[in-house]
């Protein structure tokens, strides 16, 4: 049903009627700001990058077709606002050699919105993972594990999708591993 | 590779045995779709914990930002008005935010001026819930639906089922003229529906619909949440003639789950 309303609404936000994007923000705005913080790991920046993909959407709303789910779409239009910020401030992907040494890195925002030891130490991994593989990650949580829809986002096929994601949670356990017996 | 081999080999790998050629011929085989992910345990555990992972909640500021450009655009996509921009109607919004503020303020003066007790802070506490709580009621009667939204939306801070608060939403999810604003209101309610009152009201409020939207919502969130007992409504706004099909469909489908 979801999907049906949001289509409509934005439908209806391309056709002339702005005031209907207000309820895609408020269903939306905390999905995207936990993609962003787990990928910028600065909660203002991640919340400049939320407004940003708004902005966006209202200017290539003439753009939305209907045809596809409106999420698949605003995600693809989120990772490009990720991927232009990146690109502007020069940030490259990071190396994993020297992960071990960043766990005793502090700052680390997923980690504040933890509650369980277990799930703490998660964020810490999730952290070090590389850029890539963290939002391979959080593409599949935001997005119900859709892998079909993720890989209309990335430019790729659903297998290659699933590859991805069985890599990066192997990584991730590897990393967890190693802050568990450190903690 | 027959199905016992694929078998032995998601075997292996859950044991921590499987060799790097293995685990290579493993994704060709997720790649291909012959194994799925949920198979590998280890896996799908940390999968698991990362859907578990809270989701951060978002500043006043960035409300405000949003909000604010999107009433730009909505300027922008109106023609301009100069009587109704300077109307008393379009100054009232500001105006209450700026008494319920300054409310605000006293109230909190007042209070922290006494020795910040535990009990001193609840009491503030009760009385920002309680002024939020106004605000969200006078706001749902404001023209602009923007305005009606960000008014549900306060709703999510709003301590416990408050009484006000849920009979507001319920009157703006059965009369709202905006679909838009009565889909928010519903999504709002969700958060209520451990309450049998909210429960029964939310049945009571499907024979009052006549979006279509609006209807396939409450359907599907009441077959979620298996309440069986709006099978009967669910059926009678089936028979409305001017039900399209989809919608139609979708509601069968939902009463399915349900009976």
């Amino acid at each position: 049903m979801e999907a049906l309303a949001d289509n409509y609404l934005m439908a209806k936000v391309r056709d002339g009627d702005p005031e209907k994007l207000g309820l895609l923000y408020e269903r939306y705005k905390r999905p995207l700001l936990g993609f962003f913080m787990g990928m910028v790991r600065d909660k203002e920046l991640g919340e400049d990058l939320v407004q940003n993909t708004f902005v966006r959407i209202l200017k290539y709303k003439h753009l939305f077709r209907g045809d596809g789910d409106f999420r698949t779409w605003m995600f693809h239009i989120a990772r490009n606002v990720k991927n232009d910020h990146f690109r502007k401030n020069k940030i490259t992907h990071e190396k994993v050699e020297k992960w071990e040494d960043k766990i005793k890195d502090e700052g680390n925002l997923m980690l504040e919105w933890q509650s369980e030891d277990e799930q703490r130490m998660l964020a810490i991994a999730m952290d070090k993972l590389p850029e890539d593989k963290r939002e391979i990650l959080l593409l599949s949580k935001y997005h119900e594990k859709k892998y079909k829809e993720i890989g209309e986002i990335l430019g790729c096929t659903e297998g290659t999708v699933k590859v991805k994601v069985f890599r990066a949670l192997q990584d991730l356990k590897a990393i967890y591993h190693q802050v568990e017996k450190m903690m | 590779m027959n199905k016992n081999q694929i078998d032995e080999l998601i075997a292996k790998y859950n044991e921590g045995l499987a060799d790097p050629s293995e685990i290579h011929q493993l994704e060709l085989l997720i790649e291909s779709g012959e194994v799925e992910l949920t198979r590998l345990r280890e896996l799908t555990k940390f999968d698991e914990s990362i859907d578990k992972f809270k989701e951060p909640v978002a500043s006043k500021k960035l409300d405000q930002n949003f909000y604010d450009m999107l009433s730009r655009e909505t300027s922008r996509s109106k023609q301009f008005d100069f009587a109704s921009w300077f109307s008393f109607e379009s100054l009232i919004p500001k105006l209450s935010v700026a008494v319920v503020l300054l409310v605000l303020g006293f109230v909190g003066g007042t209070v922290l001026q006494k020795n910040s007790g535990g009990g001193e802070v609840r009491e503030l506490a009760q009385e920002v819930s309680g002024l939020k709580e106004m605000m969200m009621i006078s706001m749902l009667e404001k023209e602009s639906a923007t305005d009606r939204l960000k008014a549900v939306s306060l709703s999510e801070e709003i301590k416990g089922p408050s009484k006000k608060v849920t009979e507001a939403l319920f009157k703006t999810l059965n009369s709202d003229p905006s679909v838009n604003v009565r889909l928010a209101a519903l999504d709002a309610l969700q958060s209520y529906a451990k309450s049998p009152t909210v429960r029964e009201g939310l049945v009571r409020a499907i024979a009052q619909q006549d979006s279509p939207l609006v209807q396939v919502a409450m359907a599907e969130l009441m077959a979620a949440m298996q309440v069986k007992s709006s099978v009967k409504e669910l059926k009678k706004i089936m028979e409305q003639k001017s039900m399209p099909k989809e919608v139609k469909q979708r509601i069968e489908e939902s009463i399915k789950v349900l009976i």
